[in-house]
């Protein structure tokens, strides 16, 4: 008898622990909120040191305590949807506003409709209304964007290559293609084998319209840019002539040998290799890829590394150019009602965020501790005390984590700029805006940016993958241009049809 | 699990079965808390596992329910709407399950045909191994694979096979020449990679419950076997293969239950936009739509769909054996 008791006591007793440790987790008290800010947002390194410099900077400026879940970004997505399912959602939490998870959860309200609500607070009311409008789900603002430059596409290329066979920067795909032709044949590294490809190409990890190589260059041929307007109506941008005609084109490349061969597989964190190794000479990517680049010959040696140029987008044979936009954000800051039950709750922490998006606040966020670890020169920041170990730590610290809170000022738009250490670089940087600008005035924006079908979020299993799949498939030559148009049509019949209607109507409801 | 467990861990049943057959009619009677009384110290180690089991397997299965409702994390468990079997009929009626039924029973039938009588054959092969120091290097070396993660395994066959800089690649391609073949990335040789990597991987592993099983086959039978005249052919046919079968059949039981689990990490990792096709299975489903697409109500009909087959499975290889005059599992 006395063993039973003892037995049932002993797992009552663990079931108990384990309800209670199940429940402290979920429901803090409500006050706790008013000193504290829990975070949550992508990683890009090693996380930053939670009682570091940096951190405690910025928890003066905000006059709370910082609590910041750093998530490496590779696995953010995964991350953010176990979060969604879990009951700890921080205060604020970086998200894709559009991805399905989040919309559902926002939906069922547990994040703040935001929209119409940043007005009032100078530094989150946004900068910029077209991006403001990207950043909407279904004319819902359902978070603080954080901003990116609007235009990053380009081509990167190794120049001494270039002159190497004599050829000049190209202006036009046809020009393009000759290069890639010359690079492939032409024997650009002078060992005198025909190792080399034009243009290299990894498996490219998000769907389409995910600012891939693919659809870049689908993007110069005129294919619209996700949705675009044919006939009064809006139709998915592979299913216009355009994009088959571009990815026509580059299946030819293919066929040459001009891409590398091993472009359904080569992983995006080993897409800089075969360029710096010398195997290819050409990268369709996001333009900070070239300083990027060219910091890695650089390093390789850094008397002679001034072999990478930029060039923007292309014209198409007949003279007309079309341009890839980017969205002009990269995902907003929205903020959960768990523990922001009221109004001025809700209130208290967007003036927190004010704050931490004031000039000052994006200084520290993208530059760090003015005197410590960089100075200001004019309009540009130069890093200072670099080889102290703790200066070393707050530069850390904001390149690889606190740079992604800030939304007024972020990547690739810092609050000042970083100077450039050499001349090449400064050069590159500076062809940067020139090419944005340039190439701004041919941009192709998606009509239908701001708006989620929601079938397309009930079906994404299915849908997402039929199109980047028969791409490349069509592309490596395992189907024919037939079966590519029989793909297209799996979309619509697998659930597309409806899509594109919920599209149409969304857009002519909400705008884009 | 208590009535099961009891037997097997404790010795005085042998030795009560020895005496008359009189106290085990007594025993029978006896009500159950006398024998949790008199048992006492082998239930309170049975108590740790049994907790085990409770939380880490039974109150989690809780969740399920959310297989049969739209699950929406922020109305919980309780808030969420019943939508019934709305996850299955999209399941059975959507246009991925045929696919996914067709990729994951051929992995499955890979596996059984190739991978599974595997070990058998080489730890057989062992076992004929005279030298012994041959015998346990060799043992040992084939282990070694088990211990690598499906991560590196991946890594590896895409450095040794990738169309532009793999070593085997080029190298079967210098043998046979013509167009060179992306074996990582296309449809047709997925299968085969699969089955490869599966076999370098688990084969040596796998040896060691039938090694454990040839050692413990009676030398007597061999001896008097070789008096009357049995060559190593009549001896191995005749006594090591019936020896193992029960082994064989219990592992093949196990495994009959995990058919379709097809190994998620390593599908994972070899599936590209090419081999997608052939690649997809429900584990790599379930991923995608449950924490890829947050699709928890859907995952989780999947999931359990798979699970229901898998017991079916289980049974039905039980029965099987039990009718080939084997003895079962249970």
């Amino acid at each position: 008898m006395t063993i039973i008791s003892r037995g049932s006591v002993a797992l009552a007793a663990s079931l108990t622990l384990l309800a209670v440790a199940g429940c402290s987790g979920g429901s803090d008290d409500k006050g706790q909120a008013t000193d504290e800010l829990t975070v949550m947002a992508p990683l890009f390194g090693t996380a930053p040191d939670p009682g570091g410099e940096l951190q405690q900077a910025v928890e003066k400026l905000i006059g709370k305590k910082l609590k910041v879940t750093w998530v490496p970004n590779a696995e953010y997505g995964d991350k953010s949807n176990v979060t969604l399912a879990s009951d700890k959602l921080p205060d604020v939490m970086v998200t894709n506003e559009k991805g399905s998870s989040f919309v559902k959860a926002a939906e069922a309200g547990a994040f703040w409709d935001l929209t119409g609500k940043l007005d009032k607070y100078p530094n989150l009311k946004p900068a910029n209304e077209q991006i403001a409008k990207n950043s909407t789900t279904n004319g819902k603002t359902y978070g603080i964007y954080r901003v990116r430059p609007l235009l990053r596409s380009g081509i990167v290329i190794r120049k001494d290559w270039l002159a190497k066979v004599g050829l000049k920067e190209p202006r036009t795909v046809d020009e393009l293609r000759a290069v890639a032709k010359a690079f492939t044949e032409q024997d650009p590294d002078g060992n005198g084998k025909k190792d080399t490809y034009g243009l290299i190409i990894p498996k490219w990890p998000g769907g389409y319209s995910s600012a891939s190589p693919y659809d870049v260059i689908e993007t110069w041929f005129g294919a619209p840019n996700a949705w675009g307007e044919r006939d009064g109506k809006l139709v998915p941008g592979f299913d216009t002539p355009e994009f088959l005609a571009a990815n026509k084109w580059l299946r030819g490349w293919v066929q040459e040998g001009l891409v590398n061969p091993d472009f359904a597989t080569l992983d995006t964190g080993n897409w800089n290799n075969p360029f710096v190794q010398g195997k290819g000479g050409m990268i369709i990517d996001v333009n900070v890829r070239a300083t990027q680049l060219l910091d890695l010959f650089k390093e390789k040696s850094p008397k002679d590394f001034d072999k990478v140029t930029l060039v923007g987008n292309l014209e198409r044979s007949d003279g007309k150019k079309f341009s890839y936009p980017f969205t002009g954000y990269n995902m907003v800051m929205a903020i959960s009602k768990q523990r922001i039950r009221t109004e001025e709750q809700l209130d208290q922490v967007l003036q927190t965020l004010d704050k931490l998006q004031s000039k000052e606040g994006s200084v520290l966020l993208t530059n760090g501790i003015e005197g410590r670890n960089f100075k200001v020169e004019g309009e540009f920041a130069v890093p200072i005390n670099q080889d102290d170990p703790k200066v070393k730590t707050i530069q850390n610290d904001v390149d690889k984590g606190f740079i992604q809170l800030g939304t007024r000022a972020s990547v690739g738009m810092g609050a000042y700029r970083l100077k450039p250490a050499d001349e090449a670089s400064r050069a590159m940087r500076d062809k940067f805006d020139v090419l944005m600008n340039e190439d701004l005035k041919t941009a192709v924006f998606n009509p239908a940016q701001g708006v989620l079908a929601p079938t397309a979020t009930a079906k994404s299993q299915t849908l997402d993958t039929i199109i980047p799949d028969a791409r490349i498939k069509y592309l490596s030559g395992a189907i024919t241009e037939d079966q590519l148009k029989e793909q297209i049509k799996r979309w619509y019949d697998a659930g597309g049809t409806q899509v594109a209607q919920e599209v149409n109507d969304l857009v002519a409801k909400v705008g884009g | 699990m208590a009535t099961d467990l009891v037997p097997e861990v404790a010795p005085p049943a042998a030795k009560v079965s020895r005496r008359a057959p009189a106290p085990k009619r007594r025993r029978r009677t006896r009500p159950l808390w006398q024998d949790l009384l008199r048992y006492r110290w082998l239930y309170l180690l049975l108590l740790p596992g049994l907790v085990y089991f409770l939380v880490f397997k039974y109150l989690p299965m809780y969740g399920l329910s959310i297989a049969f409702k739209d699950y929406v994390p922020f109305l919980g468990y309780s808030g969420s709407e019943w939508v019934g079997l709305k996850h299955f009929q999209e399941l059975f009626t959507g246009p991925d399950f045929g696919r996914l039924m067709g990729n994951t029973m051929l992995l499955a039938l890979l596996t059984i045909v190739f991978v599974f009588p595997a070990p058998i054959v080489v730890a057989l092969l062992l076992n004929e191994l005279r030298v012994n120091v041959v015998k346990r290097s060799v043992q040992s070396l084939i282990y070694i694979p088990h211990f690598l993660s499906w991560t590196i395994v991946a890594s590896l066959t895409y450095l040794l096979f990738s169309v532009d800089f793999g070593v085997i690649a080029n190298w079967i391609h210098g043998l046979v020449g013509g167009q060179k073949t992306d074996y990582v990335a296309q449809a047709d040789w997925f299968r085969p990679l699969i089955v490869a990597q599966l076999l370098w991987k688990q084969t040596g592993w796998g040896t060691i419950i039938y090694l454990a099983a040839l050692a413990g086959v009676d030398s007597q039978l061999y001896e008097a076997a070789r008096v009357d005249g049995a060559g190593r052919w009549r001896q191995f046919w005749h006594i090591t293969l019936p020896s193992i079968a029960p082994t064989v059949v219990i592992m093949a039981i196990l495994t009959s239950g995990n058919l379709l689990d097809s190994g998620f990490e390593q599908i994972w990792l070899m599936t590209t936009s090419l081999n997608r096709d052939v690649a997809d299975v429900f584990d790599t489903f379930v991923y995608s739509i449950g924490i890829t697409q947050g699709a928890f109500s859907y995952a989780t009909a999947v999931g359990l769909f798979k699970g229901l087959v898998g017991v079916v499975l289980i049974f039905g290889s039980n029965f099987l054996a039990k009718r080939l005059g084997q003895r079962g599992l249970f």
